[in-house]
């Protein structure tokens, strides 16, 4: 149900960005500010500089400790 | 300083869900999914794009080390949001600290008569996340997490209610007065 929903707002709010994009008309209009906070949420992109430095910390971080019978057949 | 979310709580097994150490794929999967609304809570409930990629890097690192505590009782969106505002509240304490912070909502409140049923216009999409954030920052830190947990419709209204400690009756209720004050301090960004 919640999914149909946002489905129908997402479109919706994708028509009125085209209409803007192509001149049709000039003024978005949102029900609610959830509505224009989600808008808002969609367009906003993660910057990619947080993966790559988060692939660096786990990289980083010290591997788990070898069992007792790798130890074992290492020696 | 009150809490706004309660603790991490360790939860109970329940199957289906990747198990601990995640694999590669499986975090890539996971940070694919998730990173956005992480991203996104943090950056408007700070208001600072770089402490928002800080707690995002900070949430997901701990996830990474941590999935073993995730045991499937919440949703995993709202286990998430608990570790990202708990990294967010914790910014915040040293940051009030040095930062005068003023809560608008009352006299915004008083001149707000029925703003909120009047939907919100916007001619100048370019400049759109300055004004959500100008407006946001005007809100206490309470109503802008209401807000932001709310328009995420996967959220449901006892979930937030879960998520902030507090019945689902009080959330609606305060919800209320944070839509009619957002829409008040949206206007006058324009």
């Amino acid at each position: 149900m919640k999914r149909q929903v946002k489905h129908t707002a997402q479109e919706q709010e994708q028509e009125q960005i085209s209409d803007i994009k192509s001149g049709t008309t000039s003024a978005q209009e949102f029900a609610s500010a959830e509505e224009l906070i989600r808008h808002d949420a969609d367009q906003t992109v993660v910057p990619p500089a947080i993966a790559e430095r988060l692939a660096r910390s786990i990289e980083e971080l010290p591997k788990p400790a070898p069992s007792w019978w790798r130890r074992l057949l290492d020696r | 300083m009150e809490a706004l979310v309660s603790e991490p709580i360790v939860e109970s097994e329940r199957p289906g869900r990747p198990k601990f150490p995640l694999q590669p794929a499986e975090f890539a999967e996971l940070y694919q999914t998730h990173s956005r609304m992480v991203y996104y809570l943090a950056l408007r409930f700070l208001g600072d794009p770089q402490k928002a990629e800080d707690v995002t890097h900070d949430v997901f690192l701990k996830v990474y080390r941590k999935f073993n505590e995730f045991r499937g009782d919440s949703t995993l969106r709202t286990w998430l949001y608990r570790i990202t505002l708990n990294h967010c509240r914790n910014l915040q304490q040293s940051w009030h600290a040095r930062k005068l912070v003023t809560n608008v909502d009352d006299a915004v409140w008083e001149n707000a008569a029925s703003r909120a049923d009047s939907p919100l216009r916007v001619l100048e999409t370019k400049e759109l996340g300055e004004r959500i954030q100008k407006a946001l920052d005007g809100l206490s830190d309470e109503y802008r997490l209401l807000l932001l947990l709310i328009a995420d419709e996967e959220m449901s209204y006892d979930e937030v209610a879960a998520l902030t400690e507090q019945t689902a009756d009080a959330v609606r209720g305060k919800l209320h007065r944070a839509r009619k004050t957002f829409a008040v301090l949206f206007e006058q960004t324009a």
